[in-house]
């Protein structure tokens, strides 16, 4: 099974049809926003033609589509998403200290889904494509932090990972969209409630409900994706992964960012005292990633 | 997954007409129906036909599928919404979903009939006319994949409970070095949470000095197969533990490459073993190296054909056992404790000190020479010359030390320490409290005596001793009783080698058992053979003499079964024990004389006068005769009857027999009968003989 890539924002349906759902029927940006979510998608499909192996890569929706061997005989071909892989395998996260010297092996060592992860992270990082201001830092932050938080909420810290490596694909969307008035939404609201608000404000959108959109379309699977779709439900658990995540970022990246009590926001599967050994860690292990990310 | 499905027109005729024109016509509507046919009656994917127009994206169509996926009935669906039937279409709304130029496929949660949401996949084709899409549906994972998805989580759950309470501790990766599970063993062997191992938290509590090697194992490991390592993990501040780690490859599809590990602490083993292997090789009393030790290290620093290198010292104590005797064990093993430490102190930190046993210890010094080594033999015997404090009294340790250094004619490293054994024999020989070198001459006689003792072996095992026969008369008749049995060894280069010679030799050596069986076997043979030939004219007694270190509980029954297997009565047979033999240790010698004379051997004490025997002690003892020695009867050709006349009248104030030794002439016969001896033996009677002549003597005089 595949995921579209071929770039098209021919859409048959127009906005007005669109912006008249059916009752009951929650699926379009707000009214009068200026963003339009078809056209920042398909700009991925359109930087995908830069990054065709990448691309490629991110169409493969299963492990079972390409075997280690397979995938990194594709992954040769792109010379800086194989030396992220190969980085990233080599990077303090597996613990295996530089032992990875072959493509083949790094790729068996992160896993496909990780792979396909960095594919897509690949997407967005092009020549074109400028991300905004901490963007690395944040991206870091949040994969090792969902990581290392998952055994706790239920969640496989290798899907994790790649969840929250993603996180902020739709806040590089809109800033390549609309570098400006994004670079100075970022400036002005530093911690991620509010800038979530802003962008809502702005855009009709915000930009993790954009990271799941995009994520759903190209096919990553639903249990990869609930985590951003139910981040504003309180109840829900896969939310709370990210929303502690969120909260475990901010307490490292954000000056003067004041700490929300971690069990309310995790459906109290995570008590203060957890925290600790969870910021060390993260501490200790995102530059080593973004080292490997950054290529 | 989409479908060829082709809608048809709307108001396609009927066929009915037969024109040329027509007939392509009817043959494309009929396979259009038959397409459309196939599709509705579909029931493992759900198919349905959507238009667009101004009214919003409706269903126009739908197969039996969507009755088996949503539980809806064809036709029901029919004019429903596409938003009512996916409340929640991706970003974009559903003009996501419907997309003229290409087809779109999307895992979407649809409302089925009871109003629950269902994830499906689905893929929306736009048709070649505009405004209408055909979208199939169904279950976003396969029943087989679903299932296949149950069992792992299932599997995982089990695993997961397996090892959770285990007692093994349990690591379970699934990406690198990555732990995803640590099990509450393994969080008590670390003294550490589950959240700390988590990931690659876990490598802080292996020794740092093994990590390398741990991971290097891992890493081969997620590249498949399985493997163990040792290595040390820590738990707590100062306490780390030995631990064996094996390795199993497991691959997690999408995930990555892992492994399960499981970690047996085998410090309490490992302690266990390591006291064992010091205990195998040390001695409990001192804590010196045993001799088990002093040969793997000799055997390790000896190289053949070199000079000079290795040094050997042996020491014995002398007198210990006067220490034992009058203080006790309990001060014998406190001074051989005290020696050990001095012994330990003067030595230099590089050199062995063994307890060889007993009394002895050796020393082994690298990278020395004669004089080195007799130097430091000398210092340890000033050392040890200090008064040792046992129980209040001063003892004064002296030590006899043999010495060798090892030279060409070395060829194995026991020949060095056999060498400087020999040594110290000599240094005792000399007088005690001497370090002895072991001389060319020394050396090549105790060579020779190893190399007698291995012919004696030989010549036992391959009954090449014999046995020679001397009578015995009664002194007032002259009639022969019997005779005794002396055993003769002929060496095939040396010659005839005499008991006094072979009979210590194997008391040294541990063949006077063997010895002894054989004699007593081949006597009995030559009874049993002369009462074959001679009848009542064969000899009614044959002595057979016994070393001190046969008699012991075990000679009752070997006397017994050599008797037996000969068929020969135990009256034919009397023993010879020296009086030394018997007097030391009396009260063994009792016991076992008492149960030879229950079988009904007579038991002679042979030698008698030459050794201490307690006069108390003899009339306790259960015994026949007593055989005077050869020099007291020489003593009677010098006009001194004195010692042999006591002997017999000893022996008859006891009620035994007393058989003199050594008779050579008729005054000595006369003088014997005179005393009142009952037995006589000696040249003057008769030589001894082979056992065929004594066949033919006690023939004759049987006549």
């Amino acid at each position: 099974m595949t995921a579209p890539l071929v770039a098209s924002d021919d859409v048959v349906l127009d906005d007005d049809e669109v912006a008249e759902p059916e009752d009951g029927v929650d699926d379009v940006l707000l009214p009068g926003a200026t963003f339009d979510a078809h056209a920042v998608l398909a700009s991925i499909d359109t930087m995908a033609a830069q990054r065709p192996v990448a691309a490629q890569i991110v169409a493969l929706t299963h492990a079972d589509d390409a075997g280690a061997k397979d995938l990194s005989r594709l992954l040769a071909a792109d010379a800086a998403l194989t030396g992220r892989v190969l980085k990233l395998a080599n990077s303090a996260y597996y613990g295996l200290r530089g032992r990875v010297s072959s493509l083949q092996f790094a790729v068996t060592v992160v896993g496909f889904a990780t792979v396909r992860s960095m594919a897509t992270v690949a997407l967005t990082s092009t020549d074109q494509m400028t991300l905004p201001a901490e963007h690395w830092t944040t991206s870091t932050h949040l994969a090792l932090a969902c990581s290392t938080l998952a055994p706790r909420m239920g969640h496989r810290a290798a899907d994790a990972l790649c969840m929250g490596l993603l996180a902020q694909l739709g806040a590089a969307l809109l800033h390549h969209h609309d570098p400006q008035g994004y670079g100075e939404l970022t400036a002005a609201h530093r911690s991620a409630v509010d800038r979530r608000e802003a962008e809502v404000e702005r855009y009709g959108v915000h930009a993790v409900e954009l990271t799941a959109a995009a994520m759903r379309q190209w096919g990553f699977p639903s249990t990869m994706v609930a985590p951003l779709d139910q981040l504003h439900d309180p109840t829900s658990v896969d939310g709370g992964l990210l929303r502690g995540a969120f909260e475990v970022t901010e307490r490292l990246v954000v000056k003067g960012h004041r700490p929300v009590p971690i069990h309310r926001l995790t459906c109290d599967r995570v008590r203060e005292v957890d925290v600790v050994p969870v910021l060390t860690q993260v501490r200790t292990e995102a530059a080593d990633l973004r080292r490997a990310l950054e290529g | 997954m989409s479908l060829p499905v082709v809608v048809p027109a709307p108001g396609v005729p009927g066929p009915r007409t037969t024109s040329p024109a027509r007939v392509g016509a009817l043959d494309s509507a009929r396979v259009s129906r038959a397409v459309v046919h196939a599709a509705s009656v579909r029931v493992d994917v759900a198919i349905l036909v959507v238009t667009a127009d101004g009214d919003g994206a409706r269903i126009r169509w739908a197969n039996t599928g969507v009755e088996r996926l949503l539980g809806y009935a064809a036709a029901d669906l029919v004019g429903t919404t596409v938003e009512a039937l996916f409340p929640r279409p991706p970003l974009g709304g559903t003009g996501a979903l419907l997309r003229r130029e290409r087809s779109v496929t999307l895992e979407l949660l649809a409302r089925d009939r009871t109003g629950s949401l269902v994830e499906l996949a689905v893929v929306t084709t736009p048709s070649t006319e505009g405004g209408v899409w055909t979208v199939s549906a169904q279950h976003a994972r396969s029943d087989a994949e679903r299932a296949l998805a149950d069992s792992a989580a299932a599997h995982e759950r089990r695993f997961t409970t397996l090892t959770q309470r285990s007692p093994m501790p349990t690591l379970l990766s699934e990406q690198g070095l990555r732990l995803a599970h640590v099990n509450d063993a393994f969080c008590r062997l670390t003294g550490r949470q589950a959240e700390e191992l988590l990931g690659t938290g876990w490598l802080a509590s292996v020794h740092p000095d093994d990590v390398d090697a741990v991971v290097g194992l891992a890493a081969e490991v997620l590249e498949g197969g399985s493997g163990d390592i040792r290595a040390r993990l820590l738990c707590g501040p100062d306490d780390e533990r030995s631990t064996l780690i094996r390795f199993s490859h497991l691959h997690t599809p999408d995930l990555g490459s892992g492994f399960v590990a499981t970690v047996e602490d085998v410090t309490e083993r490992l302690a266990f073993e390591a006291q064992l292997a010091h205990q195998a090789t040390h001695d409990p009393l001192t804590g010196l190296p045993n001799r088990a030790r002093l040969s793997t290290y000799v055997a390790e620093r000896f190289l053949p054909g070199t000079r000079d290198g290795l040094g050997c010292l042996f020491l014995d104590i002398d007198d210990f056992k006067v220490v034992n005797d009058s203080l006790g064990h309990a001060a014998g093993d406190q001074l051989l404790v005290q020696v050990a430490r001095r012994l330990r102190a003067a030595v230099r930190p590089t050199d062995l000190v063994v307890r060889f046993g007993g009394d002895e210890f050796v020393v082994v010094c690298e990278d020395v020479d004669e004089d080195d080594v007799v130097a430091l033999g000398r210092r340890i015997s000033v050392e040890l010359a200090r008064p040792v404090q046992l129980g209040g009294v001063g003892v004064n340790v002296r030590v006899s030390v043999g010495v060798t250094v090892q030279t060409p004619a070395h060829l194995t490293a026991d020949e060095l320490v056999r060498d400087c054994d020999i040594a110290m024999y000599q240094a005792k020989a000399d007088g005690k409290g001497r370090v002895s070198v072991l001389d060319q001459a020394s050396r090549e006689e105790a060579r020779d005596k190893l190399r007698l003792v291995a012919d004696l072996r030989a010549a036992i095992d391959g009954g090449q001793l014999t046995l020679a026969y001397q009578p015995v008369v009664a002194a007032a008749t002259l009639v022969p009783v019997g005779l005794e049995a002396l055993a003769r060894w002929t060496h095939p280069t040396r010659g005839a080698v005499g008991p006094d010679v072979f009979v210590p030799l194997a008391e040294e050596s541990g063949l006077v058992d063997a010895l002894g069986s054989y004699v007593l076997e081949e006597a009995c043979r030559q009874i049993a053979a002369w009462d074959a030939e001679l009848g009542v004219a064969a000899p009614r007694t044959v002595n057979v003499n016994v070393s001190a270190l046969q008699l012991d509980e075990h000679l009752p029954s070997l006397v017994a079964t050599t008797l037996s297997r000969h068929g020969v009565g135990a009256e034919r047979i009397c023993l010879e024990v020296t009086e030394s033999a018997l007097m030391r240790n009396a009260d063994q010698a009792r016991a076992v004389l008492d149960q030879l004379r229950e079988l009904g051997v007579t038991i002679a004490v042979d030698d008698f006068g030459t050794g201490y025997s307690s006069l108390a002690q003899l009339r306790r003892l259960p015994v026949d005769r007593l055989k005077i020695d050869r020099s007291f009867v020489a003593e009677l050709s010098e006009g001194h009857p004195e010692i042999t006349g006591a002997i017999v009248a000893l022996a008859a104030g006891l009620g035994l027999d007393s058989v003199a030794e050594g008779v050579e002439d008729v005054a000595q016969v006369r003088a014997l009968v005179e005393l009142g001896a009952t037995h006589l033996q000696g040249f003057g009677i008769a030589r001894p003989m082979t056992g065929a002549a004594a066949t033919a003597w006690f023939a004759e005089r049987a006549r």
